[in-house]
């Protein structure tokens, strides 16, 4: 028994890990894995502290700057806070944190928190509720070289939290070989997946992140596709509104209806999820996969001739419009080094060469214009994931978005799984949510 | 008379005990907690009177058992007790001055039309880096050059006055620029710099080579407790309410910084009062206890069956087989869950498609719960298995012998010989067992998450433990909320302390068997 009660305390620490990550953010877990190996580390002069287990890093006292990464970025990230060091004479540590958005929070309580971190736009309204990010004031210049919607990303109350380094949001992959172009609404996308089925050239018609309990961030582009449907009302200032919850409006419901028909259809099932979604699609069963960036790298391991296109449309609606995530640098409101980190992330983040460094090891389509396009000059999958993410609004960023993620997911999966009808399931749902943001 | 070698032993460990105590003490004065210095301090005292004289040598055996206790069992029941009468949660993290420093400080917007400075951090000539009062040396787009003081702005005359490529000044005749090194170590004196301008505004610096002209929009009345945001027109004014700062005229809006305070034992009849938590609760409760005993019985039954066919002296080939059957255990059990996981898949999984059926396995309520039963028998029986063998092997042969002679076929000896003798041994691991699939976070986690989640309520599972429903309250869901969390773990202990109370009754009387 004893063995199992370590056990046991091990993976209470990995499901911690792992429920941070579904509870809120965005599904960007999976991602990163693979394009790693890609990453330049030759003139790395320090390399990144690896932790052991999945413990927060312990801060190094001894230090002027300190950066929270994952993994997967700490190689370019150290790159350039070696130049940052050498540069202005100071020592910098990079440090690779397994779960940098509780981790970050946790520490920062104890005054033992990082000077800087990386990670996803959305975690920004929950940092600024909990006092753990101070504002980053970039010049007008300086924030006219990104994209609008990025720049958008990095604002709470009209506040600028951060500099942007890389945007990502889902799209359709479908196999080249089984479907030579791709469909343009989701009838279409439907006949010809159901067309391959009967012909024995695949199982399925479509791959898509759904599971048991649901997954909004998957979810949403199908309200998206009717003009008043979503999540959250846009106030007048651009921000949203977490007062005027709209997953029941009718534009809403009707996207709803398409989750259910779908359903029906068996082309979405809660069947499907992040351990077998990209299984489907890279062993050939399925011609079409919605996903994002971090799908590419087994496709390509697993040989597949893929491509990337917009999502579809719906029948009565427009273009399904997906979330757009946007990834970030921030600096701690609690930094010991608060002038340094500054520094660092106005002068060095806004630049070409670091963030075509980031973007080697993400393979994101860069936020700032410049790098941006020289990349999509020369990668046709960025500039494909780029269009597919051009109609989409950027991920709200308000703390009432934690309400949302538990309540809408379960919502759609139910739809799918026909255990409750659109309307009655999103009426549901809209009363809890609106239930939870007054408690919280 | 103590051989002297002994004494020497008993007081090196006094010393490296009193050593280790001043070394925490010494942690706990850098991190400025008067109380816990004070009370290590006690604790020290106390071991070396307890240890170097004669006085109480009952205690000397239970001073260690004793701490550990307070400290590790104690501690937390008493720290999650306190933590469950506040609101300590998301946007509760920290006091009411914090919250109005941090939303202040956040307020400040550039002033529009002001330009971008480059900027330098110096003192005057001859100052002390780590004290003199900091001044910021200011290069406007046009190449104007400016000293920024707490008093103003004043002109720098140019002369003597050097400058790179972009404008930040590196020289400048009266006054010495600080390295970065430098500057940085005062970051604090460089947050608060604010030099003042004629529009009400201050310079303030962006990193180190930047500063921008900032003017903070929120302004705190301390006498009227009033936070005023003057961004808006009309200035919005929030006033305090339930740990936050809500908008007097909209009740809607509010600051998303709020703060911790004391709510006595609000979460507590939030428990009681919520007709979703209480009845959730209840279900919960019952499911809870349910699968304990289920895994128990199932795990043991399974193991000792397989244990009492291995204890046949006829069988050959044991060692293999036994080996092979402690697999399962010896896999990480976190990794079996995820295999099990897949196993279930109502499409894909292997279990559906081998007995061509078409079970939802894990999306309804008696599915879930008879995938968590099945994948925890095969995670449990081979630790009852071993128990078993164990146990069996240490009941002579010459006992059941005496029971065939006497005239008792298999299943008699079974029942009645083999039965209470293996219980006696096997007894309190059971026990054990129960407490731990109690508390069997990782199983559910990982297979099941507590889901199916039925109808319009996310926050209370159908599989769901007390342990995974209070851990999804504090770290997860809506809003993290610690505090409730702490009051709902508070009602399990109460609740397994209570269930316990009959376990040891009934332990004790297992061991009077022998």
């Amino acid at each position: 028994m004893h063995k199992r009660a370590l056990g046991a305390a091990a993976v209470t620490g990995v499901a911690a890990l792992a429920l941070s990550a579904c509870g809120g953010s965005s599904p960007t877990t999976p991602s990163d894995t693979g394009a790693a190996g890609t990453s330049k580390a030759a003139t790395t002069t320090g390399t990144p502290e690896t932790p052991s287990g999945t413990a927060a890093p312990v801060r190094d006292a001894n230090v002027d700057l300190v950066i929270w990464t994952d993994a997967d970025r700490s190689a370019a990230v150290q790159k350039y806070a070696d130049q940052f060091a050498a540069e202005n004479g100071v020592t910098v540590k990079v440090q690779i944190s397994t779960d940098t958005r509780a981790q970050f929070k946790d520490a920062t309580k104890v005054g033992k928190g990082p000077d800087v971190i990386v990670g996803a736009h959305d975690w920004l309204g929950e940092l600024v509720q909990n006092s753990t990010v101070a504002p980053v004031n970039l010049s007008s210049d300086v924030a006219a070289k990104f994209l609008p919607k990025a720049i958008e990303a990095t604002k709470f109350n009209g506040q600028s939290y951060g500099v942007p380094y890389a945007v990502e949001n889902i799209g359709l992959m479908y196999n080249k070989d089984l479907v030579p172009n791709p469909p343009k609404t989701m009838d279409e996308l439907v006949a010809t997946g159901e067309k391959l089925v009967k012909e024995g050239k695949a199982k399925q018609v479509l791959s898509q992140f759904v599971s048991k309990v649901g997954n909004a961030y998957f979810a949403y582009p199908y309200l998206s596709a009717f003009p008043e449907g979503g999540i959250f009302a846009i106030k007048p200032n651009g921000d949203y509104d977490p007062n005027k919850v709209i997953v029941n409006t009718p534009d809403s419901i009707k996207g709803g209806d398409v989750l259910a028909e779908l359903g029906k259809k068996k082309v979405l099932s809660t069947n499907v999820d992040d351990t077998n979604q990209d299984a489907l699609f890279d062993t050939k069963a399925t011609p079409f996969m919605i996903s994002g960036p971090w799908s590419v790298a087994k496709a390509k391991e697993a040989g597949v001739n893929y491509g990337i296109a917009p999502l579809p449309s719906l029948t009565g609606g427009g273009a399904m419009r997906p979330f757009l995530g946007v990834q970030m640098f921030y600096v701690s409101s609690k930094a010991k080094n608060a002038a340094l980190a500054q520094e660092f992330v106005t002068n060095y983040i806004p630049r070409k060469d670091v963030q075509l460094a980031l973007f080697e090891v993400g393979k994101r389509p860069p936020a700032l214009k410049e790098a941006y396009a020289e990349v999509a000059a020369s990668d046709p999958d960025v500039k494909a994931w780029y269009e597919a993410g051009i109609d989409g609004s950027p991920m709200p960023n308000i703390p009432a978005m934690n309400s949302v993620w538990g309540p809408f997911g379960q919502a759609t999966a139910d739809i799918i799984a026909g255990k409750a009808g659109a309307k009655e399931r999103l009426d549901a749902a809209a009363k809890e949510i609106t239930a939870n943001i007054a408690k919280g | 008379m103590t051989k002297p070698i002994a004494l020497a032993i008993k007081w090196v460990l006094i010393v490296a005990t009193l050593a280790g105590i001043l070394w925490i003490a010494t942690r706990l004065a850098q991190a400025g907690n008067t109380m816990a210095v004070v009370i290590a301090g006690l604790v020290g005292m106390g071991i070396l009177a307890v240890y170097a004289t004669r006085r109480s040598v009952p205690l000397k055996y239970l001073v260690p058992g004793l701490l550990f206790m307070i400290l590790f069992q104690l501690w937390p029941v008493l720290y999650t007790a306190s933590l469950s009468t506040t609101n300590y949660g998301d946007g509760h993290l920290y006091s009411k001055q914090e919250s109005v420093t941090d939303i202040i400080a956040q307020s400040v917007r550039e002033v529009p039309d002001t330009p971008r400075y480059k900027m330098s951090v110096a003192i005057a000539e001859g100052g002390d880096p780590v004290t003199a009062d900091l001044v910021l040396l200011l290069t406007k787009p046009d190449g104007s050059t400016y000293v920024g003081e707490t008093t103003g702005l004043k002109p720098l005359p140019p002369a003597g006055v050097e400058k790179t490529s972009i404008g930040k000044i590196t020289k400048a005749p009266g006054y010495t620029v600080l390295t970065a090194k430098q500057a940085n170590a005062r970051s604090k004196d460089l947050s608060a710099i604010a030099v003042p301008t004629s529009d009400g505004g201050g310079i303030k610096p962006v990193g180190l080579s930047e500063a921008f002209e900032g003017k903070a929009t929120v302004t705190y009345d301390a006498a009227a407790d009033k936070l005023t945001d003057a961004g808006t027109t009309p200035p919005t004014v929030y006033a305090p309410k339930d740990a936050k700062w809500v908008n007097v005229a909209d009740a809607t809006q509010s600051f998303p910084q709020g703060w911790k305070e004391n709510i006595g034992l609000a979460n507590y009849s939030r428990i009681f009062t919520d007709s979703t938590i209480r009845s959730g609760f209840l279900s919960i409760f019952i499911w809870n206890i349910a699968f304990a005993i289920l895994s128990v019985l199932t795990t043991f039954l399974l193991g000792m069956l397989i244990a009492l066919l291995f204890n046949d002296p006829r069988l050959r080939g044991k060692a293999i087989y036994r080996s092979l059957l402690i697999l399962p255990y010896a896999l990480p059990g976190f990794v079996t869950a995820l295999v099990w996981k897949g196993m279930f898949n109502q499409d894909y999984g292997i279990i559906n498609q081998t007995l061509n059926i078409s079970v939802d396995w894990l999306g309804t309520p008696a599915g879930a719960k008879a995938a968590i039963l099945i994948t925890n028998l095969w995670l449990g029986f081979p630790y009852m298995f071993i128990v078993c063998t164990g146990a069996l092997q240490s009941i002579p042969q010459d006992v059941r012998e005496a029971a065939t002679i006497d005239g008792a076929n298999a299943f008699r000896t079974l029942r009645s010989i083999i039965m209470p003798l293996l219980l006696v041994a096997v007894g309190p691991l059971l026990l054990a067992s129960f407490a731990f699939n109690f508390n069997n976070f990782g199983l559910i986690y990982l297979l099941t998450k507590g889901g199916p989640f039925n109808g319009a309520d996310t926050s209370i599972g159908s599989s769901d433990l007390l342990i995974t429903y209070a851990f999804r309250l504090a770290f997860s869901g809506s809003a993290p909320n610690y505090g409730f969390a702490a009051a709902v773990s508070v009602i399990i202990f109460l609740l397994v302390a209570l269930m316990s109370i009959p376990g040891f009754r009934r332990t004790k009387a297992l061991e009077e068997v022998n």
